[in-house]
């Protein structure tokens, strides 16, 4: 460390779910209402120094509004050590059911940042009724609009897992995307440019890595 | 209709919808009653993010649960592209915690917050598959009531409400709904319900009054004729006399979706009676009463736990005007020093007290402070008793900029009673010396960041207050003395705003109208006005169109004055000002004589207390000149809307900002004190 006299902070990562009417929230909804949990569950969390003082916490990649996840990250900055099960229980205590932290542990401080360690990220499908994947048809290419410009989107570039069954769940399929430098492909958007077998019912994330 | 969640049909249109988290509730602090024999739904006239911080709808939602066997839950009208959404769909307008039809409740209370909501009152009852006119209703329709401020001239909305509470609702509203239960379950008629809250206190029924005609309203001394015997001809405020001792904390609810005022509100006082004589509110919601320094501080350290929001305002008519308000600030100041939590104080003095009252909670960040000094010229200021003068102006700029303030904004009305050119000009001085106060005490390489703006807003005469009998300006009046006033600007960083004020006459016509303009309401709508509060969706045409086709002169409804003996079409309805007192009011106001404040100095006579039986309830004594105003001499002067940050400021409770907002949409939304049915305190 070079400042032998900057403050030391724990920084405790955590893992939640967002599931149910919540997967609806923007990622700037889920962060204020994060923001507003840990204070609630009274953590004595950082606060940055400066003219305008706020809380010192970080979140993951975002996750399209719409889509739910089992998997998504924050990680916040503690001025004490609290252990991680006291932590995790005080603010489930704080959380609404369905967004729910559902694991905490402390990682190095030098760890990267959660928004940029896990750039692939595996989606679970379930369909209406069962279907079989050799029904989807994915397009080689998307055409996206961003910032109101086109821009066409080579499907092979992010698709890194092509869809997969689940054993034992006809209805569900998987598949995993790769977040570039560059830019993403978003999951729901991809399965809007594919040819479904069925009607989608719901899009979580599974897992990041 | 059976009460039941319809959130699988609403669903798909809810994902698609321009913000699904206005729709789909559990929010921290979300409360559902799954049995209940009763079921209310409490609905704001306009979006979730403008009607979710209303403090009415918190406080009558909590008041109406904690009655055993009633079940209360929000409402709000769905944006634009959602009633649409909807109506296509086929489906109704919902609640939000049960997703429930608001035709299947058994009554529906709806909030009239301010005079650009009456479409969206009809927009959501339609939508709700509820007849918009109360004598359409079938005997199971829900039982419709309305309040709020704009309940205080209630005949632009007597089309449509079966019921109307007047004042503070907290136990008004609740008395209310235990006699439409009672007698729903008794199996009574609709106009039996009618009855029996026309002979509640602090209820009108209007369909149970026919309407006279001005020369008939003239000779009886009033506009209403009861249909049947045994009716009140006057329906008198009511008031929460618990308010002073009943905590500053209530349960809340958290947001996802980025409200308007989204931080804890603790309402730490409620009323004025600095007697501004334009002002609404300062008339509606005597006498004063002030929560007590240890109710309001714990009130706040428990919301802040409870909620985890990291800002509280506190809120009132005139907040640094509390007894205990340097205590208040100080306990908190310590409290929650270097926790990243903001303290914002909505409405302030005047004077130096002000400013050092805005300095402890502003800290490191000064943005801009907001005064009200109303009007230009001292002569004006005593017309319409804005007990303020350049001195404490001067005072307060030089405090402000002394203590690192850069960024000024003014407000004033326009089209006062009695204004001349010379005030209009006086306007332009005023905000000149102000500036010149400003540069004075700002070091010389930081004069260039000197802003100072004034915000000028139409004058809307208001039922209920002195100045009710006066006319609005005409809107080609109204631009010749804005030009006049830009004309005598000659600092380039002073700028002068002026919000084209198109949605003025329709204000005017809601506030002033009788029971008339409830069919021009009606007739409106139907021609396509809804969100009129929000400029890009005024459509002034549908309003001109159905003044046309009714033969109404919404120009004269809006212009007319009259002398102080004319009976105004809402005198059935008591705020408890007397007659009498708001007639000498208004002479007073004519001789450019001022009334000084009861909570300050001695009582003016206005009636209140007398007439409710109550008296202003302060914590301490409140002492001109006190607490280190520099102006021991005591001409002190609220402001309407000095925060310590802009955004933060939209408005306590003075008319003339809440004027001022005009169609800006956000700015309309809320307003400080609660209490009635609807709490924006305009």
């Amino acid at each position: 460390m070079t400042d032998p006299n900057a403050p030391r902070f724990f920084r405790l990562r955590c893992i939640f779910i967002e599931q149910g009417r919540l997967a609806m929230l923007s990622h700037l909804e889920v962060a204020h209402t994060l923001e507003r949990t840990v204070r609630r569950a009274k953590l004595p969390f950082a606060v940055s120094q400066g003219f305008s003082p706020h809380m010192k916490i970080a979140f993951g990649a975002a996750l399209p509004v719409g889509v739910g996840s089992t998997c998504e990250i924050f990680d916040l900055q503690l001025t004490e050590y609290v252990a991680p099960d006291k932590a995790l229980a005080a603010l489930r205590a704080a959380s609404v059911p369905d967004l729910m932290v559902q694991e905490c542990r402390y990682i190095e401080g030098k760890a990267p940042a959660a928004s940029v360690a896990f750039p692939t990220s595996t989606y679970e499908v379930v369909f209406e009724a069962p279907i079989s994947v050799a029904g989807i048809k994915v397009p080689e290419t998307v055409t996206v609009v961003r910032k109101r410009k086109e821009k066409t989107l080579v499907v092979a570039d992010y698709l890194v897992q092509p869809f997969a069954a689940v054993e034992g769940s006809p209805e569900r399929v998987t598949f995993s995307l790769e977040a570039k430098p560059t830019g993403s492909l978003r999951p729901d958007v991809l399965l809007e440019h594919c040819t479904l077998p069925a009607r989608t019912i719901s899009i979580t994330r599974i897992a990041q890595r | 209709m059976r009460y039941r969640s319809i959130w699988s049909e609403v669903a798909p249109l809810v994902a698609k919808a321009e913000r699904p988290s206005r729709y789909i509730n559990h929010e921290w602090g979300s409360v559902l009653t799954p049995e209940a024999d009763f079921r209310f739904c409490m609905v704001y006239p306009d979006t979730y993010e403008l009607g979710q911080a209303n403090q009415a709808l918190r406080i009558l939602v909590n008041a109406v649960n904690a009655r055993p066997g009633m079940s209360a839950e929000r409402g709000f009208l769905p944006a634009a592209d959602m009633c649409d959404a909807l109506r296509q769909a086929g489906l109704p307008a919902f609640s939000i915690e049960g997703c429930a039809p608001l035709n299947s409740f058994d009554a529906v209370g709806i909030t009239l917050p301010h005079e650009l909501a009456a479409t969206n009152v009809l927009e959501i009852l339609d939508l709700s598959g509820i007849p918009v006119r109360a004598a359409d209703r079938a005997e199971d329709d829900p039982i419709v009531v309305g309040g709020g401020p704009c309940a205080y001239n209630p005949e632009p909305y007597a089309l449509f409400f079966d019921a109307i509470n007047i004042g503070e609702g907290e136990e008004s509203l609740p008395e209310g709904l235990e006699v439409i239960r009672s007698l729903r379950a008794q199996g009574a008629s609709r106009r039996d319900i009618w009855r029996a809250l026309a002979k509640l206190d602090g209820w009108y029924v209007p369909q149970l009054y026919g309407w006279r005609s001005a020369d008939e309203a003239q000779a009886a001394g009033s506009w209403i004729e009861p249909v049947e015997p045994g009716l009140p001809i006057t329906v008198r405020k009511q008031i929460y006399r618990g308010f002073a001792q009943s905590s500053g904390w209530e349960p809340c609810v958290v947001p996802f979706a980025e409200a308007v005022h989204d931080r804890l509100n603790v309402e730490i006082l409620r009323g004025c009676a600095r007697g501004c004589r334009f002002c609404q509110a300062g008339m509606m919601y005597r006498p004063v009463r002030e929560r007590s320094a240890d109710n309001v501080v714990s009130s706040v350290v428990e919301g802040l736990a409870q909620t985890g929001y990291d800002e509280v305002s506190l809120t009132s008519l005139s907040t640094t005007d509390h007894s205990q308000i340097r205590r208040i600030l100080t306990r908190l100041n310590s409290a929650y020093e270097g926790s990243g939590v903001r303290i914002s104080i909505p409405s302030q003095r005047l004077d130096s007290f002000g400013i050092d009252m805005a300095g402890l909670v502003a800290g490191q960040k000064k943005g801009g402070l907001t005064f009200a000094p109303e009007a230009g010229t001292q002569r004006l200021r005593d017309v319409i008793n804005k007990n303020v003068t350049e001195d404490d102006l001067f005072g307060a700029i030089d405090a402000a900029f002394e203590a690192g303030w850069r960024r000024c904004k003014l407000y004033f009305m326009i089209g006062l009673p009695t204004e001349t050119d010379d005030d209009v000009k006086g306007i332009a001085r005023l905000v000149q010396q102000a500036y010149e106060h400003a540069r004075a005490v700002v070091p010389k390489d930081q004069r260039g960041s000197i802003q100072i703006g004034a915000s000028v807003a139409l004058f809307v005469p208001k039922a209920q207050t002195p100045f009710q009998w006066d006319g609005q300006i005409p809107p080609e009046e109204a631009l010749r003395r804005v030009n006049l006033l830009r004309h005598s600007v000659k600092y380039r960083a002073i700028s002068i705003n002026w919000h084209d004020p198109k949605t003025s006459f329709v204000e005017a016509v809601m506030s002033r109208g009788g029971r008339e303009a409830s069919y021009l309401v009606e007739e409106a709508w139907r021609r396509g006005a809804r969100f009129d509060a929000w400029s890009e969706h005024f459509n002034e045409q549908a309003w001109r169109d159905a003044a046309d086709s009714l033969g109404m002169d919404v120009a004269a409804i809006a212009q007319a004055s009259y002398p102080t003996d004319y009976i105004m079409p809402w005198e059935h309805i008591s705020c408890g000002a007397s007659r009498r007192w708001l007639v000498r009011e208004r002479a007073l106001a004519e001789q450019e004589r001022t009334t000084p404040d009861c909570t300050f100095e001695h009582c003016s006579g206005c009636g209140v207390c007398m007439d409710l039986g109550v008296d202003n309830e302060l914590a301490d004594e409140r002492v001109l000149g006190s607490a280190g105003s520099a102006d021991a001499a005591g001409k002190l002067g609220t402001v309407a809307g000095a925060a310590t940050e802009e955004g933060a400021n939209a408005v306590a409770g003075d008319c003339a900002v809440a004027a001022a907002a005009g169609a800006d949409s956000a700015a309309v939304a809320n307003a400080a004190a609660a209490g009635p049915i609807g709490g924006d305190a305009r």
